[in-house]
């Protein structure tokens, strides 16, 4: 049963993370292959706050989330700016990983290079994990709706056009990029205070790809489907344990199979609805209800631009 | 006092050059069509009026000088409709026209200019939660200008809207763009490459060639010009 709970914390904070990295990857179109310098920030930021200041435990998780977005301003003012591409922009990104990892492993006072930090209390527990995914998902939903939102989506599809009718692209991009960088700070944080101890090799760079994988996955364009598939790479491993040596590949051809099948992720860009379900029981008490016209929210136009 | 008042603008893309010394005047309520054979630089010339092409030269926009940012531009009051629509195709209806009003502040207003574009073009009403990509090409191009619209702009900017469409559509666009024009007193600066439609919707037009203004004229002067027709009407007229 703890077993049980510890997988559930870790996918809730997998899913807080990959959240965080759709809006960016999915929403707004820009691949980033370093965001576990993000967690890096966060986790290292609420560590420090709480065990060298005494900063209470919930407000070093809000610090971890601030930190990562000064830092996240800091590179991705210049980056956007300067209007990296796509592809430049996914290994800028890299770079930033890896100089993070670099700068901390090498760091001896404060973040004790290499050997990391011990010695604070475990105090994420699955009920905090659980009520910051729910904040996470209202706050997220209430981003999608906003104009900004919108914007995001006009700069992926057609950034010349956003910008020909006055979206300020380099804002636009710098918000996704921060509001990323918030939420995946915080799972780091929440991961530091799960794992009670904090090293530059627990937050290695390929968790900058699975984070990546979990949007991908999940469906480019959507929330809950890289929620579901967060939570759900998490548990994966533990679930193909049993399959011992075997089951990295079991997870590597499981990927494949995905992608080649349904290369737009599980939910493409639609959003989980709860419509079908209201539809079936009204007709089953015999009443009609609003949503019985209403199809489920299709945002797959992608392809048709002209 | 001109409008837009272009002097000398001249773009080059590498070591080519798009525009050579390209001078025009667009007076307040006119439309203004500019024609010329592909690649004479009308894109590239609408392109950088809206800000979304580095150029050389003076655009003098209502007295001063227009600044050389998109955003800028449309706050301005210079809306572009640019090549090939492009709208947005996973968002609605509503929301590519959100996207549009991004410039204002003004949240009521917004709404009413909307409900005004909808009586404009009554199928973009209809189908307001449509996505934009599920739309037919006519009806995106009338989202496109729609989504210009929006902006409540003082100069409309329309870079071939009759591209691909079929010429019943055609006709109802620029039955649209004539009501636009001539009911909110908005300037127009179009370009066609179907030049007997432009001639016919003008006030006045100005003829592009390999990046240089070669003619410039009246509508009907220019329909009536045998150079004109000799290299656009030879072919086109039907
Ligand atoms: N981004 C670019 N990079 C390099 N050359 C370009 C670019 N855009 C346009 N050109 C060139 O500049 C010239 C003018 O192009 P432009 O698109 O302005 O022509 P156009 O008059 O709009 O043509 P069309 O009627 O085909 O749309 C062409 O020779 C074109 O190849
Ligand atoms: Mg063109």
């Amino acid at each position: 049963m703890q077993y049980f709970g510890s997988v559930l914390t870790l996918a809730g904070i997998n899913m807080i993370m990959v959240i965080g990295l759709a809006v960016l990857v999915g929403y707004t179109g820009l691949f980033s292959m370093g965001h576990a310098g993000f967690m890096m920030i966060g986790a290292y930021t609420a560590v420090i706050f709480y065990k060298y200041l005494g900063v209470p435990f919930a407000v070093c998780i809000l610090l971890s989330g601030v930190f990562s977005v000064i830092i996240g301003l800091v590179i991705g003012y210049p980056t956007m700016r300067s209007r990296l591409t796509g592809d430049q922009f996914a290994i800028a990104m890299m770079g930033f990983g890896e100089a993070i990892r670099m700068i901390v492993s090498n760091t001896e006072p404060v973040f004790n290079g290499a050997l990391g930090i011990s010695g604070f209390p475990k105090l994420t527990s699955l009920w905090v994990v659980t009520l910051l995914v729910a904040l996470g998902l209202i706050l997220m939903f209430n981003f999608i709706k906003s104009a900004y939102g919108k914007n995001c989506i006009a700069v992926r599809e057609q950034e010349i056009a956003a910008e020909i009718m006055g979206v300020d692209i380099v804002k636009t991009k710098v918000i996704a990029l921060a509001v990323s960088a918030f939420y995946v700070g915080v799972g780091g944080a929440l991961f530091a205070f799960y794992m009670t101890f904090i090293s530059p090799a627990m937050i290695a760079a390929s968790k900058s790809s699975d984070l990546l994988a979990g949007v991908v996955f999940g469906g480019m364009g959507s929330i809950s489907g890289p929620a579901i598939a967060g939570g759900a790479l998490a548990i994966l491993p533990e679930i193909l344990r049993a399959f011992s040596t075997w089951r990295l590949v079991i997870y590597g051809v499981l990927f494949v199979v995905v992608m080649l099948f349904k290369p737009e992720g599980l939910l493409g860009y639609r959003e989980i609805s709860f419509k079908p379900v209201i539809r079936f029981f009204g007709r089953l008490f015999g009443k009609k209800t609003a949503a019985e016209s209403v199809k489920t929210d299709n945002r797959n136009g992608g392809d048709a631009d002209e | 006092m001109s409008l837009l008042e272009v002097k000398n603008l001249n773009v080059f893309y590498g070591g080519i050059q798009a525009l050579r010394d390209v001078s025009l005047h667009v007076e307040k309520g006119e439309i203004v069509s500019i024609i010329g054979a592909n690649g004479a630089g009308k894109s590239t010339f609408m392109r950088s009026v809206a800000g979304d092409q580095k150029y050389s030269g003076e655009i003098i926009y209502d007295g001063v000088q227009l600044p050389k940012e998109s955003y800028k531009v449309v706050k301005a009051g210079i809306s572009l409709v640019p090549e090939g629509r492009r709208i947005f195709p996973g968002l609605t209806v509503r929301e590519n026209l959100m996207v549009g009003a991004y410039t204002r502040n003004d949240k009521k207003q917004i709404q009413e200019d909307m409900e005004e574009i909808f009586q404009l073009f009554p199928r973009l009403g209809e189908r307001i939660n449509q996505l934009g990509g599920s739309m037919s090409g006519g009806e995106q191009q009338m989202l496109a200008v729609g989504r210009a619209l929006i902006s409540n702009p003082r100069v409309l900017m329309l870079d071939e809207p009759s591209l691909g469409l079929a010429p019943i559509i055609v006709d109802e666009l620029f039955d649209k763009i004539l009501e636009i024009n001539k009911k909110k007193d908005m300037t127009i600066l179009l370009v066609e490459q179907n030049a007997n439609l432009a001639m016919d919707v003008a006030d006045r037009v100005y003829v592009l060639k390999t990046g240089s203004i070669v003619m410039e004229g009246t509508g009907v002067e220019m329909q009536n010009n045998e150079a004109v027709i000799e290299s656009f009407l030879g072919q086109k007229k039907d």
